[in-house]
């Protein structure tokens, strides 16, 4: 086992508040990438 | 008066029968035929195999749900199709045979005006000598039951280890071609924090084989993702979590034989190795379902309809991959010959793989096949859906929902371990899936930004979130339409 992810970002993946602000941005980035449609790509 | 009728209730399926019920008057008559008694919500299948969720938590009955919703069901399997009817009956038909029930084994001519056939891939474990989920230490989680099967041999080797046994694990892909690595890769990740949590990782050595040429790859090709303020190609990203995690790894491996506790696989390098285990999970390549087709007189017009899976409007010409554009992926879903039949989800043929092709010195391929996730499974369902409605307001209209994959982006919650606290998920958009290298020539065929991953405890709640979302959706609960694919 090699440790790759530093403490403080390991502090900061599983801090509840700092990942709250994250889950709403996550889901919000999501719901606009699927909301953001799509198409055909032969008649660009 | 019109009817449609939906072969399979997952989530392509579903989602095209629910869309149609909803937006069609009752004089018209949707109608699924699907050999399964119960809709299950396949990305939480992970979780019953760690046996953090039971069955019940992803699945729920069909029939009491469709006959609420006036959505004709029928519990049976299609056998062969007739799309130009056959000398007796006018009309195009499918060919079913029910499964349950009092009319169990009876076949019936289900005709149609409309046909969309969801009816996904076949788990096609005959492929790899001696994979069968449950047998030679080997299981599954494609499906609940396999899932739930392979969570009772975990939890039994997590005693053992309890009792001092040193265990290996062994998770990945069961075959050269097999696709799904996304699954495979969440639940080694799941498998890993559970054995954290029963304090016995140390008792552990967990290996993930696969027929990636590089860790990340997916099947599409890997990506170049945002990632913070960074800029981290997939493989980078996988190897660091599997290296802090102490996951061994074994790549471009075809596994082409399981036997009790062995698996045997060809290297692209040529030679043939095996990798011992206690507890594996393999997922077995997809394959259509071999259905037959046949014209008016009962000549064989399997070629006009399939190609493995169903036929549908993608170009392909066998080219190299240097020259594979994303032009050469479907729009509408509809098959070519019949313009009142579709394929979305995992049923129609891909016109070539995402990911680049490689065979072994020995000529095996060794190439991961194309994913078709939950996302664009829904999404191209729902545009199929769209296009029937518009086609039977206007018959001679030309479709205008379309969807390629190539213009399409997706959302890919993958849990790395589960727990409202330590639980853990990898966040990974891509847009578009199939990468667009004249659209996106410095960045590997995507948009970065949209292409992003992010890992944290906010994923794994985002993935749970999805999934009570989706189950709401799924039983068509109040306003459920406002929930996007």
């Amino acid at each position: 086992m090699t440790q790759r992810i530093s403490k403080y970002k390991r502090f900061m993946m599983m801090n509840p508040i700092v990942q709250f602000f994250k889950f709403i941005y996550l889901s919000l980035k999501v719901l606009v990438i699927v909301a953001g449609g799509h198409g055909g790509t032969r008649k660009a | 008066m019109t009817k449609i009728v939906v072969l399979g209730a997952g989530i392509a399926g579903h989602v095209a029968a629910s869309h149609l019920r909803r937006k069609l008057s009752k004089e018209h008559e949707v109608v699924v035929v699907s050999p399964n008694s119960n809709y299950q919500w396949i990305p939480s299948n992970i979780w019953v195999g760690i046996g953090r969720m039971k069955p019940k938590d992803l699945i729920f009955p069909l029939a009491p749900l469709y006959a609420k919703k006036n959505i004709d069901y029928k519990q049976a399997k299609a056998i062969s199709f007739y799309p130009e009817g056959d000398t007796d009956e006018q009309k195009p038909y499918v060919l079913a045979e029910y499964v349950a029930g009092d009319e169990k084994g009876k076949k019936e001519k289900v005709t149609y005006d409309y046909l969309i056939n969801a009816t996904g891939p076949k788990l096609n474990f005959g492929a790899t000598e001696g994979l069968s989920p449950g047998n030679n230490k080997a299981h599954s989680v494609c499906t609940y039951t396999h899932a739930q099967e392979a969570w009772v041999a975990l939890e039994e080797a997590i005693q053992q280890m309890k009792q001092g046994k040193k265990t290996k694990i062994l998770i990945g892909t069961g075959h050269a071609k097999a696709t799904c690595q996304g699954a495979a890769f969440e639940y080694i990740l799941n498998v890993e924090q559970e054995l954290r949590r029963h304090k016995v990782r140390d008792m552990a050595e967990i290996t993930w084989i696969s027929n990636e040429y590089q860790l990340g790859d997916f099947g599409m090709d890997g990506m170049l993702l945002s990632y913070g303020s960074n800029i981290l190609k997939s493989s980078e990203m996988v190897e660091m979590i599997f290296e802090d995690r102490g996951i061994n790894w074994i790549l471009g491996a075809g596994v082409n034989k399981v036997e009790d506790g062995v698996a045997h696989y060809e290297t692209l390098d040529g030679e043939y190795k095996q990798e011992t285990y206690d507890f594996a999970m393999l997922i077995p390549s997809f394959s259509g379902h071999g259905f037959k087709a046949f014209g008016k007189n009962g000549e064989d017009i399997t070629e006009r309809l399939f190609k493995g899976f169903m036929i549908v409007d993608a170009d392909y010409t066998p080219k190299p991959y240097e020259e594979w554009t994303v032009q050469d992926w479907p729009e509408t879903y509809q098959n070519p010959s019949y313009a009142n039949i579709f394929a979305p989800g995992i049923a129609f043929a891909p016109p070539h793989g995402i990911s680049k092709p490689r065979k072994s010195k020995n000529g095996t391929d060794i190439t991961p096949a194309p994913p078709r996730t939950g996302m664009p499974s829904g999404i191209t369902a729902k545009l199929v859906a769209d296009n029937i409605i518009e086609m039977i307001k206007n018959p001679n209209h030309e479709l205008h929902h379309k969807g390629s994959m190539g213009n399409m982006g997706a959302a890919c919650i993958a849990s790395a371990g589960f727990g409202m606290t330590k639980g853990s998920g990898i966040s990974i958009t891509t847009y578009p899936i199939v990468p667009d290298f004249k659209k996106y020539p410095d960045t590997h065929g995507r948009k970065l930004g949209k292409t992003f991953g992010s890992i944290g405890l906010a994923g794994h709640w985002l993935k749970l979130a999805l999934h009570y979302a989706f189950i709401y959706k799924a039983k068509m609960k109040p306003f459920w339409w406002l929930i996007p694919e």
